[in-house]
């Protein structure tokens, strides 16, 4: 089979699996929104929050990619589905490509409906291109997804399974966080000329860490999957 | 091997002594612009030996790392987490330095400052290194999940110090593409520090490398004749 088709093969199981269920993606959604309600009492005295929307943006998806990281292996690792993929002829760096773009696409999809209502509930604006603003969000998610999937097939792996996940992934993420949080800023304040250098340099950022570890995770992850 | 490193150990001693005496007592004070001599700068000649021995050792505890990966000797492994334990110590002598510094210069024991802080979430980086590697029991599977680790931590340092850059610094600079910005005695002294450092760390990782074979040698020991 080639690489394409076992790639979809996985992503579709992965679809099909959280569409009977629906438990991944409903409670990241429920999970965002809590999180705005815990913002709202956090900073709702100061009113506007446009100058910093874009990080606490980021706040809310990193924490609830957490939840969609973990959730995507231990339904692999308690059902004994990992030794079904281990043992189907799927080459490894296939499944975690499969794994990856599986969470990617649940993500993208709870930010598809949480960032609306992030910037309907704040009253906010994206003052810069849309387009520009939508690229950086995927770009992030990609770098999200690609670090996150290398280190939850770790974290499942060890006795604190899921406790894990947050002390290996939150420091690693930090480069993506920063870089996507200036980006954001950058682009919903509308800054423009000189202003708007660092979120260039950010960009830039955003693809060279995407590139970087999409093909680190592809040399190692026969090594984190298992013998 | 033992003699070896005693050798280095009192090698190492010496010269950074002699930086020590060297910084004190012939580098000139350093002057700053408005013509005030700033006797906190000393703090430089262990500071910085400090801080690059300590991102030495997280490289070679990535290239170690690689090692094991491609050869499974577990001689690697041992290596590998015995370089990024002294990266690790020596991380937090980064720290507890540059914080002494801060409060002497601009009067608070923390300052959000870029290198500090990249320093910061380096040493979080790894502390999940040893989180990880104590919640997984299969010798093998330590090894090879300690080894991904070190490795994508390594890449992910000098993205962590670029992405903080995004923000502006006021962290001196010395070194640059265009030499050493400092009179001849101070580099000497400098000179000697770090190479002292260097020579110092090379014979704690060796010492830290025989206790763990010599550990292994004893749980080898007691499960073949404790019963």
């Amino acid at each position: 089979m080639p690489a394409g088709r076992q790639i979809a093969a996985i992503i579709k199981k992965d679809i099909i699996a959280e569409l009977r269920t629906k438990e991944m993606v409903v409670s990241m959604l429920l999970f965002i929104l809590l999180i705005m309600v815990a913002f709202r009492s956090a900073f709702g005295e100061l009113g506007d929050i446009s100058d910093f929307a874009g990080g606490l943006l980021w706040i809310a998806f990193l924490f609830t990619s957490l939840l969609g990281l973990n959730r995507s292996f231990v339904h692999e690792k308690d059902e004994s589905c990992l030794e079904g993929l281990l043992l189907s002829p799927v080459d490894r760096p296939n499944i975690f490509f499969g794994k990856m773009l599986g969470n990617l696409i649940f993500l993208s999809a709870v930010e598809l409906v949480a960032i609306p209502l992030y910037i309907a509930l704040f009253n906010l604006t994206i003052k810069g291109s849309i387009p520009l603003f939508i690229a950086a969000v995927l770009l992030s998610n990609i770098g999200i997804c690609t670090i996150g999937t290398l280190l939850s097939t770790i974290s499942i792996n060890t006795k604190l399974r899921d406790m894990l996940l947050p002390l290996i992934f939150l420091p690693l993420s930090s480069p993506l966080l920063i870089a996507a949080v200036v980006t954001t800023n950058k682009i919903m304040n509308g800054a423009a000329g000189q202003a708007f250098e660092p979120a260039v340099g950010a960009i830039k950022l955003l693809l060279a860490y995407d590139i970087i570890f999409l093909l680190l995770a592809y040399a190692l992850y026969d090594f984190v999957i298992g013998e | 091997m033992k003699k070896a490193i005693t050798a280095l150990l009192f090698a190492g001693g010496a010269l950074l002594l002699t930086g020590l005496a060297l910084a004190f007592l012939v580098a000139p004070m350093a002057v700053n612009q408005k013509g005030v001599e700033i006797f906190s700068q000393k703090i430089f000649y262990f500071h910085v030996p400090v801080s690059e021995t300590s991102l030495l050792a997280f490289v070679l505890g990535a290239v170690f790392g690689a090692m094991f990966l491609v050869n499974k000797n577990p001689k690697y492994d041992f290596l590998s987490l015995a370089a990024v334990e002294i990266g690790f110590v020596f991380g937090l002598l980064v720290e507890w330095t540059g914080v002494i510094w801060t409060r002497a210069e601009w009067g608070v024991w923390w300052t959000w400052e870029p290198r500090l802080t990249s320093y910061f979430i380096l040493m979080l980086m790894y502390a999940g290194y040893f989180v990880l590697r104590s919640s997984v029991n299969e010798e093998s599977a330590k090894a090879r999940f300690s080894a991904v680790y070190s490795i994508v931590a390594a890449v992910n340092a000098p993205l962590t110090f670029f992405a903080i850059r995004l923000i502006p610094s006021v962290h001196p600079v010395v070194f640059d593409s265009s030499g050493a910005h400092m009179e001849a005695s101070m580099l000497a002294a400098f000179l000697v520090s770090m190479s002292g450092m260097l020579i110092f760390s090379t014979a704690l990782l060796l010492l830290r490398y025989q206790l763990q074979t010599a550990r292994e040698e004893l749980d080898y020991l007691k499960n073949e004749f404790g019963g």
